[in-house]
């Protein structure tokens, strides 16, 4: 849509697009203008997320007074019914946005034929340039009694609200789902096949969000692969997976991953190169291994979020017609969970954060908000600061609690104008809401350094000695386990070396109990390095790469 | 100068061997400002004391609390209440939702008081623990000044004792005033509105400013009938002019009756409530009166004049940008000073008192770009300057953005309250100016572009950043039409 907006509009191309009819669920022929984002994606999700966070506040509201002579209850039909009036005036909306622009309207499925023509149920169509945007489909993995499982698209357009769901995927989709049917006050179920959800997300903030869904009610099953799923005669799922089986559930789901919808659409005939996901390999310009033919958003598979694929489609169009070759940007992309509570980030996480920059200085917060001390809920807020150590630059900002898409976005605009952590202590804060916290965060948590050894080598090595052997102690206690004590962390990174020699793997853990918290090394680099747990003086690092 | 000075002054420290004087650092007062300025001043390695008086919740010349206006009568019960009165409209919201509540919903306002007095107490104990770990001396009682170096202390017992101190700090904030007409005795300030006995049926507010519009929506969200009273066009004197007009009409779109260019001149006592005569001559019949006529500086009783502290028209007291009073070792921050009142100022402008006078550092507060929120229901937060103060200081033509929406919560509840943002954007350079929203989630989201503010950015910035979809606040960095371009010319007169 906005490619060929803009084409259309700013630089006067003669632009088409063609999009199948409109579906809550989409198909090989259904879908509707708008697309994933606007009928079965953000939107959708968020108007239920709205709807689902009442419970959360009718709960919320006893602490500040009120009171219900019966509790609220919630009918499906009605929000279903307004949720989907409200996506057909959506695709009005933009359905004439695109008419005003001038684009011409197909309806129907497109095919690309060669370089220059695209085949719209059987009509030829040619032009200069293709551009094609088709997004990705839910996947789900091909196991017995895949035909009784819901995916994402169904999930949102239900006709009744699930007594008891099986929510099976430890993504994104998968917590915002849980989140919502937990809030509807259906019996949520989560399975997930890892030990935490959100991979790749910050792992304090796996453990946070996961922690205050289960306080809302959510049950989490982890490390657990779906292998099967049975309908009994009541009508009712069993879910078996390598663990055992639940039943009992009315409902079960899966956001186990999307795909690029890149089937059928004569690609491979034309020579439009895929990778082993199928998504359309295209270069820093959006432009396929065909001159004419480009590609955005979910069907390239690169950061897939909707002000991505806005991005890639405006800069393809400034590409293309406007004589301004223009790469779209993908660093300090901000993103949301909108899970309870929802999560907030930008920038990069600590352990990617500490594998590019070595020296990062972590600032953390975890409180209680004002509105939880009256609430009497268990609600909290966690946040997290990482700052270059060596130029003081923030290079990622990360939260958990209510609000925090709301409050990242501005953070997000702050990074992009070279955000440094003098900038947020200069900044005066908003008093009394949560935000301010990140303006008030004035003693590192922690301190990662890399180099930390090296400034031990200029110590005086007779005092190193004498802290070596009375300071500490380590042992091996399995193969995958060290304990390391240290007084102080330049005597710490020496042991490290030390520890060569007993093979630290990767999938070895190193607990370091040091007093100030202070970890890092050199010569051995740490690549991945992620605290599991925490207490006062002790940090248990996982999944430790060391580079010999 | 003044750097000199300061100079020689940290020099005298390091030199002076503490013998001569009870304390490094006598502070006047335990909010927001006295209690960041003791604790910083105390880390630096100064010994401390800090004189504040007897907790209660509504203010007097006996009476205060560690923690102050802030923790006890201001920001922090306001917000409570705010939080409280918020829900009704997420009742009303839930209906489309699909959410059905049979019976009656009953708002227990003895229940939220003593929920919120339980907070407070709980702060203001937090605030006595976190002054005692920083090794602050805790005297209870009202403090004033017997010359440069000394203070007595008037204990709640009525006895008097002297400290001396080699710097004295100031922070003694402010309190709310009533305007004098005829039955003023029969109205109440925010102090006693944040602890009536019980919720008024019929509320009259006298004011226009952000603590008037606060309680309007407070108590409007409780279900009480709410008449507000200003003598200008528009609440919010000081806002962009744009914005207020919003924020009146949001008021009004909930249930608030506004009486622009009216003032009361007469209170009286009848048998059915307090008789409200205004200027117009229109009768009303109230149960409470609330003047949120604005606030005057604490400084009458501090005994000022023996040490030759001065003070303006309006009795804040008179400091250099170091918040040096016109008595060199006497300093004061936050309301007490009249700069900004708000309680992350004072706590600026305390943090800068100690690294000048203890840290060795000569600080000055940076009044640029402060944020700040207004806890209406739905609530305006700013950062920067207005179009109009824009205008006023610009040397070249000012773009405007701005953009008024439907939030997508409203797409579904059908509640008509649009979401309004704007940008000020300097046509020759592309810094941002100013940024302002009405709207929900306002002051959580302001909060990040007053640091996006502080790092320069320029609306380049704005646009080059991915928005977080679907929020409220990526509408600030997709605004690429511009709404207007103001000439600094043609500056537009307003008498509003």
């Amino acid at each position: 849509m906005r490619a060929s907006r803009v084409a259309a509009s700013l630089y006067g191309a003669r632009a088409a697009v063609c999009e199948m009819p409109f579906a809550t669920v989409a198909s090989d022929s259904l879908g509707g203008v708008g697309g994933t984002c606007v009928l079965r994606g953000c939107v959708p999700k968020k108007l239920l997320v709205y709807a689902s966070k009442y419970s959360h506040e009718f709960e919320e509201s006893r602490g500040f007074g009120w009171t219900y002579d019966t509790d609220p209850k919630h009918d499906w039909s009605t929000l279903m019914t307004n949720k989907n009036l409200e996506l057909k005036r959506l695709v009005r909306v933009q359905t004439n946005m695109l008419k005003n622009s001038g684009v011409t309207i197909i309806e129907g499925r497109g095919k690309v034929v060669d370089p220059h023509t695209v085949s719209v149920d059987g009509k030829l169509y040619t032009a200069k340039n293709i551009l094609i945007a088709v997004g990705g489909r839910p996947s789900m993995p091909d196991i017995p009694g895949i035909e009784h499982v819901i995916d994402s698209d169904a999930a949102l357009d239900l006709t009744s609200r699930p007594e008891k769901i099986a929510v099976v995927g430890g993504g994104y989709i998968a917590l915002e789902f849980a989140g919502i049917f937990n809030g509807l006050k259906s019996g949520v179920h989560v399975f997930i096949r890892q030990k935490k959800v959100l991979r790749g997300f910050y792992e304090e903030v796996r453990d946070f969000v996961a922690d205050q869904m289960s306080l809302r009610g959510i049950t989490f099953h982890t490390e657990e692969t779906p292998q099967a799923v049975t309908k009994s005669d009541d009508g009712l799922l069993t879910l078996k997976t390598n663990k055992g089986s639940i039943n009992g559930f009315s409902h079960v789901m899966f956001a186990t991953g999307r795909k690029p919808n890149t089937k059928n659409l004569g690609l491979e005939e034309v020579g439009v190169k895929m990778d082993k996901h199928g998504a359309i390999v295209v270069d820093e310009f959006s432009r396929t291994s065909v001159d004419s033919i480009w590609a955005v958003g979910d069907v390239t598979n690169r950061v897939n979020l909707t002000p991505v694929a806005l991005m890639e489609g405006g800069a393809l169009v400034k590409t293309i017609f406007g004589n301004e070759p223009t790469k779209p940007d993908h660093s300090a992309v901000p993103s949301a969970v909108f899970s309870q509570p929802p999560i907030g980030q930008v920038g990069l996480t600590e352990e990617k954060a500490i594998e590019k920059y070595g020296d990062v200085d972590i600032y953390t917060s975890n409180f209680r908000p004002l509105r939880a001390t009256l609430s009497g809920l268990p609600d909290r807020v966690y946040m997290k600061v990482i700052v270059c150590a060596n130029t003081d630059k923030v290079i990622g900002v990360h939260m958990c609690g209510e609000d925090a898409p709301e409050i990242i976005q501005g953070i997000a605009i702050a990074v992009k104008a070279g955000l440094r952590k003098q900038n947020f202590d200069a900044t005066v804060g908003v008093h009394p809401i949560t935000a301010e916290e990140l303006v008030t965060m004035r003693n590192p948590t922690r301190k990662v350094r890399r180099d930390a050894a090296d400034k031990a080598k200029m110590k005086d090595e007779a005092t190193s000695q004498k802290l070596e052997a009375s300071a500490f102690t380590y042992a091996l206690v399995s193969s995958f386990i060290f304990v390391v004590i240290v007084a102080g962390v330049k005597v710490m990174c020496r042991k490290i070396r030390a520890f060569r020699s007993h093979q630290i793997s990767q999938a070895t853990r190193i607990i370091i109990v040091c007093k100030g918290g202070l970890f890092g090394d050199s010569t051995t680099r740490v690549h991945h390095c992620s605290v599991v747990s925490q207490s006062s003086h002790i940090f248990i690092y996982n999944s430790v790469l060391v580079h010999h | 100068m003044a750097r000199k000075m300061l100079k020689d002054e940290e020099m005298a420290v390091a030199a002076d061997d503490g013998g001569s004087y009870d304390y490094d650092l006598f502070v006047i007062g335990a909010g927001s400002g006295g209690v960041r300025g003791s604790r910083t001043s105390a880390s630096f390695g100064a010994k401390v004391a800090i004189c504040e008086l007897p907790f209660h919740p509504i203010s007097s010349d006996w009476q205060g609390g560690h923690g102050g206006t802030c923790v006890i009568r201001g920001c922090v019960p306001k917000k409570i209440l705010v939080y409280g009165a918020s829900f009704r409209g997420e009742f009303e919201d839930s209906k489309n939702f699909g959410w059905e509540i049979n019976g009656d919903i009953n708002f227990n306002w003895k229940k939220l008081l003593e929920n919120k007095t339980q907070e407070i107490v709980r702060l203001n104990g937090v605030y006595q623990r976190i002054l005692g770990n920083s090794g602050v001396t805790m005297i209870e009682g009202a403090g004033s000044l017997v010359d440069a170096h000394t203070v007595e202390v008037t204990k709640p017992d009525g006895s008097k004792q002297r400290y001396t101190a080699k710097h004295i700090l100031i922070a003694t904030g402010s309190r709310a005033q009533r305007v004098n007409i005829p039955g003023k005795e029969l109205a109440i300030t925010s102090d006693e509105a944040l602890s009536l006995e019980e919720l008024p049926k019929r509320a009259v507010i006298l004011g226009g400013g952000y603590i008037a519009v606060e309680f309007a929506s407070i108590w409007k969200g409780m279900g009480a009938q709410v008449d507000l009273f200003y003598r200008k066009e528009l609440p919010l004197r000081g806002f962009d002019d744009e914005m207020r007009t919003v924020v009146a009409s949001n008021l009004e779109g909930r249930g608030i009756r506004l009486h622009p260019g009216t003032n009361l001149s007469e209170l009286s006592k009848t048998a059915d409530g307090i008789k409200v005569v205004t200027d117009k001559g229109e009768e009303i019949i109230a149960d409470v009166v609330l003047f949120a006529t604005g606030r005057t500086p604490n400084s009458q009783r501090l005994n000022l004049e023996a040490a030759g502290v001065e003070v303006d028209n309006v009795g804040a007291i008179k400091v250099d940008e170091y918040s040096r009073t016109s008595v060199p070792n006497i300093w004061a921050v936050g309301d007490v000073t009249n700069r900004i009142n708000l309680t992350p100022v004072a706590l600026m402008e305390a943090t800068c008192f100690s690294k000048t006078v203890f840290g060795g550092q000569p600080t000055k507060p940076d009044y640029r770009d402060v944020p700040c929120a207004v806890f209406s229901i739905p609530p305006l937060s700013v950062v920067g300057l207005s179009e109009q103060q824009a205008l006023e200081e610009a040397k070249s033509d000012v773009l405007v953005y701005t953009s008024s929406f439907n939030p997508m919560k409203n797409s579904i509840s059908k509640r008509q309250e649009k979401t309004i943002m704007k940008l000020v954007v300097d046509s020759e350079t592309d810094r941002v100016l100013g940024a302002s929203m009405c709207g929900p989630d306002a002051p959580e989201i302001i909060q990040g572009m007053a640091v996006a503010l502080k790092c320069g950015a320029t609306k380049a910035t704005f646009d080059s950043t991915v928005g977080i979809h679907p929020s409220a606040a990526e509408e600030f960095v997709t605004m690429r039409t511009l709404t207007r371009r103001v000439s600094a010319a043609s500056k537009p007169k307003t008498n509003l």
